[in-house]
């Protein structure tokens, strides 16, 4: 029977995202089993338990609660998803202690932090964001993971710094900082060693640049609507197709010593890279494919385009002094109007501009407004227990509150009864 | 059918107003619905925390029967008039014939019923649970006739002839065909950016009126075609300025005048408004209740309107005014749409 459950668990295992504390294989048996019947019952009342349970507490320590309903949370949706609702959850709960200097430096809330940083798209920002609140600077693990993230990205000297300051900041446990950064530090040398030298001094991680071999066209009657030519620095690196990425290193070497071409080592070819121009604004999510990034326009001339597409060269030669003849019934081929109206088809839509929302955003603005909150009276006041019905992931009602409160009420009196029960046959007995 | 017997005792109102006045022997907790019966202007069911289903006589001011549950009942609903369906936190649903004072548990949920409502067209008997389903059960036998899983815990229910709609948690709103609940006829997302406390289906069962919890009402239309969908449209109440803040009150109740096509609705702020969805027009207002409306009923005629004035712990388990229930009577002026 238990060779059977291996079995099912080893056949979903592509499914399980890993966890860094890993998961109990009774969890995974069990989430794996009720994956069928979609979301079961038990995991329905087990989760409203959890969400009373947030809305109930009158201890001193509300984050415990968070706690393990998020860990109860990993461990019952092993394939992440969206019906687990854990982002949601990590961002409720990094958001609802900010104010709380007490946890600033939990090992419970910077874990929180961490998760919420890996599940997020900018994880680079929030540690940032962590440092500037002064939340987790003395937990080794903020560091340690802060480091990773830098190490994930390619910069191995950002993340020696983030180990420095570590240090300097004396982070608790101080062993396994100075064991993480050890690891990192024979990493270092081992890739120094083989040669494999990672480009530190670039502030931003490297993106995968793509190389045309030849230039765009543009097909069928339609114009093209963006230019199909690069400007700027894109021209540099493109125009030449492989080989000029090559061209510069040969021809240094090429009085010393033959060097094979190597396409792996072709991202340390200094000379044809284009110079990044310092921050004028604010990074923005770099989530976007096919993103072209905004470059100066001053030296670059867009090419005019005819209706055909061609480019213009020459100033169009001077109208003719005859009437050419045109056959009345010769009528110039016009474009079929599209026949669909578009405000009834919404089959496809484009996407509408939003504005662009990112969890760290979203925190900002959350501080902005309780800041707002407190500096003036706010216009609107919602005459109901707002904040208690919102502290949860899942919407709550009046009426559940109440009935929560009624079964505490009721489980309590039940207790009551038999303590009497007890007291009295006691008092009987002796 | 005893009861019918004393319809025409009505003399000893004690009023509160010209015409208006409050039912004696009320609920000793909160009253989380009132129903009047679908046949009789005379009798009104009402369901309460106290764990009881009474049925009043609306016609002598007296209180007819009294039935028990094991918890807090939620909600409640006429069969016909001599039976009522009740179910509550206890996940159980009873039927109670009112003619010989007897109990039946129909079934259960697998959290407590928050609805309970009738179809007359299909002869079923709707209900609702945090379970995350609606059921329907055969009055008849009486039995189990389905459960439907639904997105999310289902908060209110109505019946639009054949149509039922069913506003969740998430501020989801399903319509489904109560002859084929094979699947769900319309799925959409609630028009109000707050949780939805209640939505109550026209008369004409053409569309539905749904509220939400931060005073706001919105009228919607059944029909998904571009030209009708053109005509929802959503407003303010039950807000008051105090000292130049605006409060604003969960709107918990509505209800619809059968005739004219009107409805009522009921806040936490303790007022009571009518209001006029063609034309977009407030009828009127009533004074002031003494605490939060957590349920209203027009009876079949349209002549009376039952307001449970009962606080809902909207704001935590405080101190509140008392629980108590009015019968207002109602005239044209008050619940017909102005012509011009």
């Amino acid at each position: 029977m238990a060779e059977g459950g291996e079995v099912e668990w080893e056949l979903s295992k592509e499914n399980i995202q890993p966890l860094r504390r890993g998961r109990a294989i009774s969890a995974l048996h069990q989430a794996l089993s009720q994956r069928q019947d979609g979301l079961c019952s038990a995991i329905n009342q087990q989760r409203q338990s959890f969400e009373s349970e947030l809305r109930m507490y009158d201890g001193d320590d509300p984050l415990d609660v968070w706690d393990r309903y998020i860990k109860w949370t990993e461990q019952t949706f092993p394939q992440g998803g969206k019906e687990s609702n854990l982002t949601t959850l990590l961002e409720r709960v990094v958001t609802r202690f900010t104010e709380e200097k007490k946890y600033h430096n939990d090992p419970r809330y910077v874990d929180l932090w961490i998760k919420f940083a890996e599940s997020s798209l900018e994880p680079l920002d929030i540690y940032r964001y962590m440092q500037t609140q002064g939340i987790g600077v003395t937990q080794a693990s903020f560091y340690i993971a802060w480091a990773e993230e830098h190490e994930n990205q390619g910069s191995c000297l950002k993340a020696d710094l983030v180990y420095q300051e570590g240090f300097r900041r004396s982070a608790e446990p101080h062993d396994k900082l100075l064991q993480f950064h050890k690891a990192l530090q024979a990493r270092v040398s081992r890739q120094v060693m083989m040669n494999m030298e990672e480009d530190d001094s670039d502030d931003e991680p490297k993106q995968p640049e793509r190389v045309s071999l030849a230039d765009l066209k543009h097909r069928g009657k339609k114009k093209a609507i963006a230019p199909v030519n690069r400007t700027g620095p894109a021209i540099k690196s493109v125009s030449g197709g492989l080989q000029s990425r090559g061209a510069p290193v040969l021809g240094n070497a090429s009085n010393t010593r033959l060097v094979i071409f190597d396409e792996n080592s072709a991202q340390s070819a200094g000379p044809s890279e284009p110079k990044q121009d310092p921050w004028m604004a604010p990074p923005t999510s770099r989530a976007k494919e096919n993103e072209q990034r905004s470059e100066r326009w001053c030296d670059v001339k867009m090419p005019q385009k005819t209706k055909f597409g061609h480019t213009v060269m020459a100033p169009p030669p001077p109208k003719p002094t005859f009437q050419p003849f045109v056959e009345e019934s010769d009528q110039p081929p016009t474009m079929t109007p599209c026949k669909i109206n578009p405000a009834v088809n919404t089959v496809l839509s484009t996407r509408k501009p939003c504005r662009e929302e990112t969890p760290l955003k979203r925190l900002q603005e959350h501080q902005q407004q309780q800041k707002e909150a407190e500096s003036g009276k706010p216009p609107e006041q919602s005459m109901y227990c707002k904040e208690t019905l919102l502290n949860g992931a899942a919407e709550f009602c009046f009426e559940e509150l109440r009935a929560e409160r009624y079964f505490k009420k009721m489980v309590q009196e039940s207790r009551g009864v038999t303590c009497q029960k007890d007291q009295a046959s006691a008092g009987a007995s002796t | 059918m005893g009861l019918i017997a004393g319809q025409l005792a009505s003399s000893n109102h004690r009023m509160t107003g010209s015409h208006e006045y409050k039912l004696n022997q009320g609920p000793e907790d909160s009253i989380s619905a009132v129903k009047f019966s679908p046949s009789t202007t005379q009798f009104l069911l009402v369901s309460s925390w106290d764990c009881t289903v009474r049925l009043y006589d609306v016609g002598s001011n007296t209180m007819r029967m009294k039935y028990q549950h094991t918890a807090p009942v939620l909600d409640c609903a006429f069969y016909d008039p001599t039976h009522s369906w009740s179910g509550g936190l206890d996940a159980q649903l009873k039927t109670h014939d009112l003619n010989t004072d007897q109990d039946t548990i129909v079934g259960t949920h697998e959290a407590p019923i928050r609805c309970v409502e009738y179809c007359p067209e299909v002869n079923v008997m709707v209900t609702g649970s945090w379970d995350r389903s609606v059921r329907l059960w055969d009055p008849r036998t009486p039995c189990n006739a389905g459960t439907f899983p639904q997105p999310d815990k289902v908060y209110t229910l109505s019946v639009a002839g054949d149509r039922l709609i069913v506003g969740t948690a998430g501020r989801r709103v399903l319509v489904w065909d109560l002859r084929n609940m094979g699947y769900v006829q319309q799925r959409r997302e609630s028009s109000l950016k707050y949780q939805t406390r209640c939505i109550r289906a026209f008369p004409n069962k053409q569309g539905y009126v749904l509220s939400s919890i931060e005073g706001r009402v919105a009228v919607e239309y059944l029909d998904p075609s571009q030209e009708v969908q053109k005509k929802k449209y959503a407003f303010k109440c039950h807000r008051l300025k105090e000292d130049g803040i605006e409060l604003v009150f969960p709107v918990n109740a509505i209800s619809f005048h059968s005739v004219h096509n009107t409805f009522a609705t009921g806040g936490s702020d303790g007022f009571v408004n009518i209001w006029d969805p063609f034309n977009k027009k407030r009828l009127c207002q009533f004074h002031r209740y003494p605490t939060s409306i957590a349920s209203l009923s027009f009876n079949n005629d349209g002549t009376m309107l039952a307001i449970a004035s009962s606080y809902m712990q909207e704001r935590g388990d405080i101190s509140h005014p008392e629980d108590s229930i009015f019968i207002r009577q109602v005239t044209d002026a008050e619940t017909k749409p102005k012509s011009t």
